[in-house]
């Protein structure tokens, strides 16, 4: 899972085109959407779900409320990829 | 209404550095040009003067006979290249050498001859900036200008009296066109045959004479009231071409003496409103000039102005470029251009009022927000910097100001609609005008953070 945080990070700014961030910038327990983090809005959510999927392989929960957990921050998005994953 | 300049009895038609011009001497040259222009086969012709005096002569000469008049964007040789004409007639015969043209002359001291009217189906071409880049064109017909100008006289005319009309502004497009020349030629007023480019030559220009001053926000948001013509002197103060700011408003109203009518239109609608300050705080409602009807619409953009007068196409209703907000007895406030209006995912968004917002942020001094291609719609945002601005940007960084700045948006505006690129050039590129300045701020984007 410790390899998959540099990863994601990666992802997020290769798969949203973020401008201006680096790897460095972004705090892996602080919240993706929203103040205080990268403030990303509903479409990168939609976005970064479709990237995620797709390089990892994993299925999203039918269930927004789990998904939002999952996506809240790149840690939570770590842990949720690594359970999906056989080990 | 009669035009005045062709029988009336008043010394002087035109004024100018280069001596004024009786309206016996100024019914010559319309004359003159008449009869040359009888005796040349072409049919379409560009009008390009230097002169705001010669620009009227000839404008009355190719509409009396019957002759297609053009206006180019800019009265430069390059303006002609992608308009067809036949010929140009003009006060700077050099600038265009191998054209057919006709070259203005004064004519000799022969008997006065009163021209005929000009013919109200004659056509003339304005040219404006399209949404492609390329020059618009705006046709209109004399009539159309007339009955304008004659809106005008009605709504403002027994203010003014006699008094010599002076400007800050071309008279190549439709605002200094009716308010610098026809107008004054119509109503029998003297107008100054220089447009004036400082507040200088402003003053030169009216001299102790009551004076009507034609000019625009350009202009009377850079000027100190102090350089402008005494107030006292000034019988009307014209600003069109876009809305005055609020500071140079007031600046005129407090401390000048005389607050700006402000005059909104488009060149496809003619004149459509006005409005002037009031000493309140908020900015007064715009109220149709007399003889024109406007109301509010709802299409897609959302609650566009339509408006109705002597000046739209056929005197029918046409749509205007901005979205409104009806208010009492007819008045309306304007909020920001229709095509300024975009649907990001399926939400309205108006630029020039995102762009507001975003001004009114201390650090900010100006800014600019585009629509960047791109497989996902996003708003691209370029900024000048206030002083305390850039010592954010130095202090803590590009990414963390432009994350101070969307979080400021983003107390009006949902995460999704906010630019989400940001370029903090020192200075605007290019000019203020149309849509050459969006290829340029595109540029900006295009190069990389």
């Amino acid at each position: 899972m410790n390899q998959l945080i540099p990863e994601l990070k990666q992802l997020i700014i290769d798969s949203l085109d973020l401008e201006d961030v680096k790897p460095a910038d972004i705090d892996a327990a602080a919240p993706l959407f929203g103040n205080g983090g990268l403030g990303l809005d509903s479409i990168d959510a939609l976005e970064l779900g479709v990237a995620v999927q797709k390089r990892y392989q994993v299925k999203l929960d039918a269930n927004s409320a789990d998904t939002r957990q999952h996506f809240h921050s790149v840690e939570s998005l770590a842990k949720f990829i690594s359970s999906q994953r056989p080990a | 209404m009669d035009m005045r300049i062709l029988h009336g009895e008043g010394t002087t038609s035109v004024s100018g550095a280069r001596g004024a011009v009786s309206r016996a001497a100024f019914r010559r040259r319309v004359h003159a040009l008449r009869t040359a222009l009888d005796l040349h086969p072409a049919r379409r012709w560009a009008l390009i003067c230097d002169d705001s005096g010669w620009f009227g002569a000839g404008l009355l000469a190719l509409a009396g006979g019957g002759r297609e008049i053009v206006l180019p964007q800019a009265p430069q040789a390059g303006a002609l290249r992608d308009i067809r004409v036949d010929a140009v007639l003009t006060d700077i015969p050099g600038a265009f050498t191998g054209m057919p043209l006709l070259a203005v002359a004064e004519p000799g001291d022969e008997l006065d001859a009163p021209p005929a009217m000009p013919d109200d189906a004659v056509r003339i071409e304005f040219y404006t900036s399209g949404s492609s880049g390329a020059p618009k064109c705006v046709p209109k017909t004399y009539a159309q200008l007339r009955l304008e100008v004659e809106a005008l006289e009605r709504q403002w005319g027994s203010g003014l009296g006699v008094a010599r009309v002076v400007g800050t502004v071309p008279h190549h497009h439709l605002y200094g066109l009716l308010f610098r020349v026809l107008w004054p030629l119509t109503a029998g007023r003297t107008f100054h045959s220089q447009m004036c480019l400082q507040p200088v030559e402003l003053r030169a220009a009216v001299g102790t004479e009551p004076c009507v001053v034609v000019s625009s926000p350009a202009f009377l948001s850079r000027v100190q009231v102090a350089d402008l013509p005494a107030s006292t002197q000034v019988r009307a103060l014209f600003s069109s071409g876009a809305p005055l700011p609020d500071e140079a408003a007031r600046a005129l109203g407090e401390n000048w003496g005389r607050a700006a009518i402000e005059v909104y239109g488009s060149t496809e609608t003619g004149g459509i409103a006005w409005r002037a300050w009031d000493g309140a705080d908020a900015r007064p409602w715009w109220r149709p000039i007399e003889g024109v009807a406007a109301e509010i619409r709802e299409d897609e953009a959302g609650p566009r102005l339509w408006a109705k007068s002597g000046c739209t196409w056929r005197h029918d209703w046409m749509p205007s470029g901005d979205l409104a907000r009806a208010g009492a007895d007819g008045r309306f406030a304007l909020q920001g251009r229709a095509d300024d209006v975009l649907k990001l995912e399926d939400k309205r968004v108006s630029l020039g009022e995102m762009c507001a917002h975003l001004v009114s942020h201390p650090w900010v001094a100006e800014a600019r927000l585009v629509l960047l291609p791109g497989k996902r719609q996003q708003i691209g945002a370029v900024v000048v910097l206030e002083a305390e601005g850039r010592a954010a940007l130095e202090r803590e960084g590009k990414r963390l100001l432009q994350e101070k700045l969307r979080e400021a948006l983003g107390t009006r505006y949902e995460a999704l609609l906010l630019p989400r690129k940001w370029r903090f050039p020192d200075a605007l590129p290019g000019n203020a005008m149309g849509k050459t300045e969006q290829a340029r701020l595109l540029a900006l984007f295009e190069a990389g953070p």
